[in-house]
């Protein structure tokens, strides 16, 4: 059994007035041997809350227990060593003066495997576990490529033997024909080992090829999650509505995105008030000038107990995607 | 890895710089050992009949003020001067290394303080800071190396805290660190190795500059003491008498500049032994890239005449150890006014590379070579520079993957737009700001004529990928090339800009090659795909037909992707093996060793691209016969219990 989750977790940038929020009161919950799918724009801080996760970022509030022991904070390496992370860049998350072995043997725990034929043989096995031939133990990651890397990447989180793992767009950096043996790879690890996994991407149909559950971030807040047919075929929050819109190959293109297009990105220095996507907002209050309450209330303060909730006062009833258009 | 790593070291040793460096320093060693056993007693021998002469036969390069032999005082003193500068080297980088990399074992709050403490320290010049310990340390050879030591410490300190920083961030890093390395550990083997190379260049010259404050120490009376010498002294005391007899102030001098040039070479081939990127010595290539062929060159499917731009076997090499690597071999295209055509391979296929070569934009050592480009009627093989230039530059509208990278970070967005008109269409400054101003709104920036006094920062990447798009919208462009314009952007502001190509191309009546990894972007904008593999268009095919495609390479990509609607419960159809080098081509088809329907045939014959249906054209000798078969088998799992 392995539960991460989440509690109020806050990760702020920076001091005094320059101060970033760029978590912001996270709840999330990834289930013993779930995948949850956690898609958003860039900077919406799908990457910093992995980060804070492992302890590479401190939490300004909040915490993240695994199997309700806290992760982060006076837990010594031993807790922390059951989440792992693989990271985004291939060609960055391996240290290029380390062979491959090199690199995976040294995440193995301490006192499980002794001796160095002994290392060497659990390094061939999570090798071959992530569909690598073991015998290029002895490579360089130079002579790699991204895929291959990639691979490696996992088997070294593997080697920890985790209890969840992080993956932080670990897709985005390779060709397609290269995804789909990593998204394979994700879905037997997860099918097979029972392995748990906060699978980040911005890629909605990647999402929801690996993720039982999603969760959807906007502006450093959770603003809907569910399962993932629930999340994907009756979408509730207006935001999670746009991104699916957005997806490349759905309907025909339109320059007619009125409302989403124009307006920038949230900056982050100075979030809107009240509901953080209101000025984005295809059903808020820049179309529809009598829904005040989105300019004034945080949505977030009213809590949900379903089992897929979203963060709008506007939140649309169960209709399918297809026949939820952006513009109501 | 042995091997790999000897391999490394004897091609660095190979090099000038290594044969010079080894040379030097067998040199350099031989007289600091042996010089003072060989030597010692016949550069003390005092002889008073002759005192400050100069070269003479017995007295090579003359006598000093006591008649003692200045030539093997020179070769004598190498061991004082070259151990006192190698001394002080490791005090300084030692030091340097120790307060540099703490802040990585001490953790946040603490390194911070050491920080600080150096960043202080590095505000007050070397040389007063070695005046200063020397006073502390005393006059002498002792005190002079604890002063020359310490004294480059903080800049060392510095330069490690640095490099050190830019390396903890790295994801390998964290990496490590997640998987419970310790902080010792994680300095010794993550960070420390892959910092050497520019800390040994760096402390080689640190050995150098150390060698030459000693002699100016020792010159100033400051260093070594008599009876001792060392070779600041000998130039000190040749120096007073450099009109009449030079020899003796050019001795030391020689030695000392000698021995300088060697600590730098020995650094060099250090460093270039170390790194793990072995730089493949480039020697004189092939004399002619492959280029067009000449006899079988794949026929066209257009007729001419009506067409905007014309590609005929466009061929792309660079110089690539020893011959010619070809990224592009043979790419024929063909796009007519209006139209819109995808390009999609993966990485490494050669679609920005035939982008570029088509703009023109691939310089030397690149090669373009081909049988025909023509750009609205003209030959840009043969027009004069200025000619394409002008023709490029009005007509052709090229957007790129980074639209942060694109834009030039000191100048506002619309004075970078408005260059573009003043440039090619001699536009005044004011009317080329206007037709900024204009076309900015015309891709729909918000508040364009505020937002184009605004420098790239202060854009959004959407808003600056608009920005882009306008910018090849300054002239009067017939075609815009697109290379990738969507990658770096999230979906949602994919979506904006795919639609703004789209409307821009039917409003303006422009042609556009979209260039993408992509097959649903691609499907969503484009009437015409050309599927690249390996330098080659392996297929071509309408965008409606994406599903009858036949090439078992476009099959796979397809199948590859997943979509809103693919099955979850089976594995993704993966290509096995990997993409071919373009400087190691097999002598068939390029996809045959990745290809479940490969025969013998494909392993020895190149197949053609050649006509497969309507608007269709495929490579491949196996897609008659085999059109019906799944082309990939899905991956089995693999995945064991633990």
């Amino acid at each position: 059994m392995s539960e991460l989750r989440f509690e109020g977790v806050s990760v702020t940038h920076g001091w005094g007035r320059r101060a970033v929020r760029a978590v912001e009161s996270v709840d999330l919950v990834v289930p013993s041997g779930t995948v949850l799918g956690l898609v958003g724009e860039s900077g919406s801080g799908k990457s910093t809350l992995a980060r804070a996760a492992v302890g590479l970022l401190p939490l300004s509030a909040g915490r993240i227990t695994l199997d309700g022991d806290p992760l982060v904070g006076r837990a010594g390496h031993a807790s922390r060593r059951d989440l792992q992370m693989v990271f985004q860049d291939p060609y960055s998350s391996l240290d290029p003066r380390m062979t491959v072995g090199e690199s995976v043997s040294e995440a193995l725990r301490r006192g499980t495997v002794r001796g160095a034929q002994a290392r060497r043989a659990e390094v061939a096995r999570l090798l071959e576990l992530v569909d690598l031939d073991p015998g290029r133990m002895d490579a360089l990651p130079e002579e790699l490529s991204g895929g291959q890397r990639q691979r490696v990447a996992l088997a070294r989180a593997l080697a920890a033997q985790p209890r969840t793992v992080l993956a932080d767009e670990i897709t985005s950096a390779l060709d397609v024909s290269v995804q789909a043996r990593v998204l394979n790879l994700v879905r037997d690890l997860n099918r097979q080992l029972g392995l748990g996994m906060l699978f980040i991407s911005h890629n909605l149909a990647v999402v929801r090829y690996v993720s039982d559950l999603v969760a959807v971030m906007y502006a450093g807040r959770i603003v809907e999650q569910g399962p993932a047919e629930q999340v994907f075929g009756f979408p509730r929050h207006p935001y999670t509505r746009t991104l699916l819109d957005a997806v490349p190959g759905r309907g025909e293109l339109a320059d007619a995105v009125p409302v989403v297009a124009l307006s920038e990105p949230v900056d982050p220095h100075d979030p809107p008030t009240g509901c953080r996507f209101h000025p984005s907002c295809p059903v808020g209050p820049l179309l529809r000038p009598e829904r005040t309450e989105c300019l004034t209330r945080d949505p977030l303060e009213v809590v949900w107990q379903r089992e897929h909730r979203a963060a709008c006062h506007f939140s649309a009833p169960a209709v399918p995607a297809s026949q939820e258009g952006l513009h109501r | 890895m042995a091997t790999t790593r000897r391999a490394r070291w004897t091609r660095a040793l190979r090099t000038p710089v290594g044969l010079a460096a080894s040379g030097f320093l067998a040199v350099v060693v031989l007289l600091v050992v042996l010089a003072p056993l060989v030597w010692g007693e016949r550069a003390e021998v005092v002889d008073t009949g002759n005192l400050l002469q100069g070269s003479s036969a017995a007295h090579l390069f003359g006598t000093d003020s006591l008649g003692r032999d200045i030539g093997y005082r020179v070769l004598v003193a190498t061991r004082l001067s070259v151990g006192m500068a190698l001394l002080a080297t490791v005090i300084g980088v030692g030091t340097g290394l120790l307060v540099g990399a703490a802040p990585v074992v001490l953790g946040r709050r603490t390194g911070r303080l050491v920080t600080g403490a150096v960043n202080v320290a590095v505000a007050f010049p070397a040389l007063l800071l070695a005046l200063f310990f020397a006073t502390i340390f005393g006059v002498g050879a002792r005190g002079a190396v604890l002063a020359v030591g310490l004294a480059t410490a903080p800049s060392f300190a510095r330069l490690t805290q640095t490099m050190v920083a830019s390396v903890a961030d790295r994801d390998f890093v964290s990496a490590a660190r997640i998987a419970g390395v310790s902080r010792i550990r994680l300095l010794v083997r993550h960070v420390l190795p892959n910092i050497a190379e520019p800390l040994v260049v760096n402390a080689t010259i640190g050995a150098g500059g150390a060698l030459l404050a000693f002699s100016g120490l020792s010159f100033l009376g400051l260093g070594v003491q008599a009876p001792a010498y060392d070779w600041g002294r000998l130039l000190e005391e040749g120096l007073g008498r450099v009109y009449i007899h030079p020899e003796a102030a050019v001795a030391p001098a020689v030695a000392l500049v000698v021995v300088g040039l060697a600590f730098n070479l020995v650094g060099e081939t250090i460093a270039k032994g170390m790194s793990p990127r072995a730089t493949v010595g480039r020697t004189a290539g092939a004399p002619h890239p492959p280029g067009p062929r000449t006899a079988t060159g794949p026929r066209r499917l257009e007729p001419a005449g009506s067409t905007l731009l014309e590609v005929e076997d466009l061929h792309v090499a660079f110089p690539f150890a020893g011959g010619w690597a070809t990224p592009v071999r043979g790419v024929s295209l063909a796009i007519r006014p209006g139209e819109s055509v995808g390009m999609l391979g993966e990485s490494g296929s050669g679609k920005s590379l035939t982008a570029l070569a088509i703009a023109r934009l691939l310089e030397a050592p690149a090669s373009v070579r081909a049988r025909r480009l023509t750009f609205q009627g003209t030959d840009l093989l043969t027009a004069d520079p200025r000619t394409e230039r002008e023709l490029l530059g009005a007509s052709f509208g090229m957007v790129f993957q980074d639209p942060m990278t694109s834009f030039n970070p000191t100048r506002p967005v619309g004075r970078q737009l408005a260059e573009v008109s003043q440039q090619h269409q001699g536009l005044t400054r004011g009317a080329a700001w206007a037709r900024a101003v204009d076309r900015l709104r015309e891709v729909r920036v918000p508040s364009a004529a505020r937002r184009a006094r605004q420098y790239p920062h202060e854009f959004s990447g959407g808003m600056l990928q608009r920005a882009m798009i306008g910018m090849g919208l300054m002239g009067a462009p017939a075609l815009i090339v697109a290379d990738e314009p969507t990658t770096a952007l999230d979906t949602t502001v994919q979506r904006e800009v795919l639609a703004l190509l789209a409307r821009i191309r039917a409003e303006e009546g422009l042609a556009l090659l979209l260039i993408s990894h992509d097959v649903t972007v691609v499907r969503d904008v484009c009437d015409r795909v050309l599927v690249m593999y390996a330098g080659r268009i392996v297929e071509e095919l309408p965008t409606d037909r994406l599903g009858e495609a036949r090439h078992p390479y476009t099959r796979a990509l397809l199948d590859a992707v997943p979509d809103l609607e693919t099955s979850r419960d089976r594995p993704l159809a993966v290509v096995p093996g990997r993409p071919v080098s373009p400087d190691a081509l097999p002598a068939g088809c390029a996809f045959a060793a990745r290809c479940p329907l490969a025969t013998e045939r494909c392993r020895t014959d190149d197949p053609v691209l050649a006509d497969a249906g309507p608007g269709q054209r495929v490579a491949c000798w196996q897609t008659g016969e085999n059109l019906g078969l799944p082309a990939f088998p899905a991956a089995t799992s693999r995945a064991a219990t633990p």
